[in-house]
């Protein structure tokens, strides 16, 4: 009798034990419509691309327009997701590959002083931007902003930074008239916390893949 | 005068605000675009969009794994997509210490982060203090590595993940959840007791 309790105990352990993944079929993990050619198609390629980067033991990046979240994976598991509030995009046709990200958006790193004991503070979220541009390799730009209401003090520098470079470009347009090199540029508005929070995530070389909607294919 | 001044400004401010915009083709509120496909093609891509989420779905890791988020100073332990342990954690504090004699060396005190395994386990460790825990408090480096022995302040267990970093124990447990480490992962008493039981050798560990 003894024995077939234990045996049993053993066989509920073994079970509960089974992966997750065994029980439930992940034939649609984005959650995409099926009956959607266009949707299928950009789904198939980030998962193509992102098998790629799974493979590898590293972190990466999926900006998912469809689902408005930045992403954050390994291994093809979902580390953590920010919401994206907003964005808009130019020539996004092109953004087509993985992107590697050129350099972390800057902070400033506090020196210690010697024998200075605990009174150092150390970086944090807070000292993170909450407005920055990500340039990749592919030529690919992501300018990552703060809404009017979050922090309109620093939306206007965006803005204003925006349309100085589209500036530049009309005028280099009309003094040459050549068109300038297109290069996909993707514009996130995020919440302050969670733009430091990506900021924070992000490092040098790191992969990027951006899961576009059907209009931009 | 004053009216005409806020006239012209406010016109300014406007193309300022408007021209960028207008630049930006796209946007979420763009209408979708409806791609006509034969039955064929469109089974032939459901077939291959089934089958690439299968092998995304094999390369995660089928063992319990480490993940680290050094943002918010949480260490979990989780099995898929289950949250097996969920563990407030202190991470690199990210300032710099100059090594002296060198013009531009320096240390920079971040947890690496990116995928890692555990690749060793220890009980009852040793701190074997590197040059710049002397350095920081303004102390000689001692010529002998005996010297550099410190018992007690890691805590019952230490996981390595290689090039010196360690998730281990604290004696300073009212830090946790800060950034305040030289790039390792402390962890509380019973939270470090679950991670040593729970982890192998070659545990995955992904710090973000």
């Amino acid at each position: 009798m003894r024995r077939s309790v234990s045996f049993v105990r053993l066989l509920v352990v073994a079970l509960l034990s089974i992966p997750s993944a065994w029980a439930t079929e992940p034939d649609n993990i984005f959650g995409v419509d099926l009956n959607d050619p266009a949707a299928l198609q950009e789904s198939t390629r980030i998962l193509a691309e992102e098998i790629k980067l799974a493979a590898r033991p590293q972190t990466y990046v999926i900006v998912d327009l469809v689902n408005r979240a930045v992403v954050i994976k390994g291994r093809g598991t979902e580390l953590h997701r920010f919401p994206i509030e907003q964005w808009s995009a130019a020539h996004l046709a092109e953004a087509s590959t993985t992107f590697r990200l050129q350099a972390r958006p800057p902070v400033t790193r506090r020196r210690i002083e010697p024998a200075a004991g605990d009174d150092q503070p150390p970086v944090s979220l807070d000292d993170m931007p909450t407005d920055f541009t990500l340039v990749f390799s592919p030529s690919l730009l992501i300018a990552v902003h703060p809404s009017a209401t979050d922090d309109p003090w620093r939306w206007l520098q965006f803005t204003v930074r925006e349309w100085w470079r589209w500036l530049k470009n009309w005028i280099r347009r009309l003094a040459t008239g050549q068109e300038p090199p297109v290069q996909p540029v993707l514009q996130l508005t995020l919440t302050p916390h969670h733009a430091q929070s990506v900021a924070w995530s992000v490092t040098e070389g790191m992969p990027f893949l951006v899961r576009r909607t059907p209009p931009a294919l | 005068m004053t009216r005409i001044i806020g006239m012209v400004c406010s016109i300014l401010i406007g193309v300022v605000l408007l021209l960028p915009a207008g630049s930006l083709r796209v946007t979420d509120a763009s209408p979708v675009q409806v791609v006509e496909v034969d039955k064929a093609t469109l089974h032939a891509l459901q077939s291959r969009y089934r089958s690439l989420a299968k092998q995304l779905s094999q390369l995660m890791p089928a063992q319990p794994y480490i993940v680290v988020d050094t943002a918010r100073n949480h260490l979990y332990i989780k099995r898929r997509d289950q949250i097996m342990l969920d563990a407030i954690a202190s991470t690199g504090s990210g300032t710099i210490l100059d090594k002296p004699g060198e013009a531009k060396g320096q240390w920079i005190f971040d947890t690496p982060r990116g995928e890692f395994m555990v690749q060793s386990k220890l009980v009852n460790p040793v701190w074997v203090k590197p040059d710049w825990a002397f350095i920081e408090e303004g102390l000689a480096i001692p010529r002998s590595t005996g010297d550099r022995i410190e018992s007690g302040v890691l805590g019952e267990y230490a996981l390595g993940f290689g090039k010196g970093y360690f998730i281990h124990g604290t004696l300073y447990p009212r830090l946790l959840g800060k950034n305040v480490t030289h790039g390792c992962i402390r962890l509380n008493d019973d939270d470090l007791k679950s991670v040593y039981r729970l982890a192998r050798v070659g545990t995955p560990i992904i710090i973000f």
